[in-house]
């Protein structure tokens, strides 16, 4: 229902605009239904401390009963690149199974979803892209909810 | 014979109402209900049509008509769900939240054989929600002003310029000066700029008077998770966390899990919470609507 989703990003775009986890910025929200973030992962030298990764959320009318569609996003200006993790694709899909049908709940919100994925982001051991990943960029047409990725790498 | 010519003539307003020519759809109503008076639908469906061109009183008296025929105890949601928004277009908040009351009962408790959109519960409830809204907000202001309170003096005078300018924008309209779109953005707009003024002045206010006007704290127990409104019919989950009944109903429709746990949960599990509940009325009735900074 458009009412629900309108109510709820406007209430979270109003806390976001307070205090937010150390790491994690509000780049723009100018159209409600579409937000970026900037995200820096502490304490992991794959991740250098002084590279930022930018975050698009997109927001369904249904949404926060529909989880978002969240992705990296690959700048030149500012600089922007896709951080390296076996979940996710060099186009910027993540494989999280908090962001799809299953996995997603509506007492989440685009802070604690930055948050997970910048703990993904910082627990992770290995500087490599997804098997396949160059097959899946190649020939992937569907939008990023509606892959159904198989978790089978549950220790990443 | 003559219900049937009233049914055809129903269908043709049903066509004229899809096609936004509300005049059209009026008329061909009226010409309905004048072959054949017995038929609760067609003055649901012009009460309908009345709301898009603002006639306020002709919704009233639609919907009374339509629930007169069918009793007012039996299964006759949209009727009551289109008479609460005529009343409110009236500025009668309390009968509003009444029929919106009754409405969002019958969908929730509904006979047998009634019609019930997948959406109606959802769309009910939120109304249920804007009519305690407005009910509270115009009984705070009232009070305030008998009190002697400026801004609220000043908040009433602005109310009653916005109606006055929404008053225009409906004679325009039935004087078919205006087309319906046009009525519709400039009525959006007159209320848009109503509300900013509003914010601003409280804001002007809350820094002059911070300790008399600052913001309410609405606590957290009140407002639903999910939505981030304050709950009216809270329903709780096996772990003792509430939501409102409509929110979580939907949730349910597209993952039957709990919320917080991911466990499997189902409507049946859910238990209405009465203490809650009482909660959130005594909330409304502490004059929380005062400071209504988050919740327009």
């Amino acid at each position: 229902m458009a009412g629900m989703s309108g109510k709820r990003l406007q209430k979270e775009l109003a806390k976001i605009q307070g205090v937010l986890p150390p790491g994690i910025s509000l780049v723009s929200a100018e159209d409600l239904r579409e937000w970026q973030m900037d995200l820096i992962v502490p304490d992991n030298p794959i991740y250098p401390p002084d590279e930022e990764y930018r975050l698009r959320f997109h927001f369904s009318a249904n949404y926060p009963i529909e989880a978002p569609e969240v992705v990296f996003m690959l700048l030149s200006n500012p600089e922007r690149k896709i951080p390296m993790h076996p979940h996710i694709y060099s186009n910027g899909i993540i494989c999280l199974d908090l962001l799809d049908k299953q996995g997603w709940s509506p007492v989440h919100n685009v802070e604690s979803v930055c948050i997970s994925i910048q703990s993904m982001l910082a627990s992770n051991t290995k500087a490599e892209r997804p098997p396949g990943d160059a097959e899946f960029v190649r020939s992937n047409r569907s939008r990023p909810r509606d892959i159904n990725f198989l978790y089978h790498d549950p220790t990443v | 014979m003559a219900s049937y010519q009233a049914d055809q003539l129903k269908e043709q307003g049903n066509a004229a109402f899809r096609n936004g020519e509300y005049l059209e759809a009026e008329a061909l109503y009226t010409q309905a209900v004048q072959k054949y008076s017995r038929n609760p639908l067609i003055y649901t469906n012009r009460a309908n049509v009345r709301l898009k061109l603002q006639q306020w009183d002709g919704v009233v008296n639609d919907c009374s008509k339509s629930i007169e025929i069918t009793g007012a105890n039996a299964q006759n949601h949209k009727a009551w769900y289109v008479l609460a928004q005529g009343q409110l277009g009236l500025h009668h908040p309390n009968e509003a939240l009444t029929s919106a009351l009754t409405a969002y009962d019958q969908v929730l408790h509904p006979q047998p054989t009634a019609k019930i959109s997948a959406k109606d519960l959802e769309t009910f409830s939120a109304f249920v929600l804007k009519c305690k809204k407005a009910k509270f907000a115009a009984r705070d202001l009232g009070r305030l002003r008998r009190q002697g309170d400026l801004r609220a003096e000043l908040e009433t005078m602005l109310e009653t310029q916005r109606q006055r300018d929404l008053d225009e924008v409906t004679t325009q309209l039935r004087r078919s000066q205006l087309g319906n779109i046009e009525a519709s953005e400039r009525s959006q707009e007159i209320t848009t700029t109503l509300d900013d003024k509003i914010t601003s002045l409280r804001t002007v206010f809350a820094a002059a008077d911070p300790a008399n006007h600052k913001a309410r704290e609405v606590p957290d127990y009140v407002i639903d998770m999910i939505t981030f409104e304050p709950m009216h019919d809270p329903v709780m989950t096996k772990n003792g966390h509430s939501y409102e009944r409509a929110t979580i109903y939907e949730h349910l429709k597209r993952s039957p899990t709990d919320p917080l746990t991911r466990d499997p949960l189902t409507i049946r599990d859910l238990r209405p919470n009465f203490g809650l509940r009482a909660a959130c009325e005594a909330f409304w009735d502490s004059g929380a609507s005062e400071w209504i900074a988050d919740w327009s």
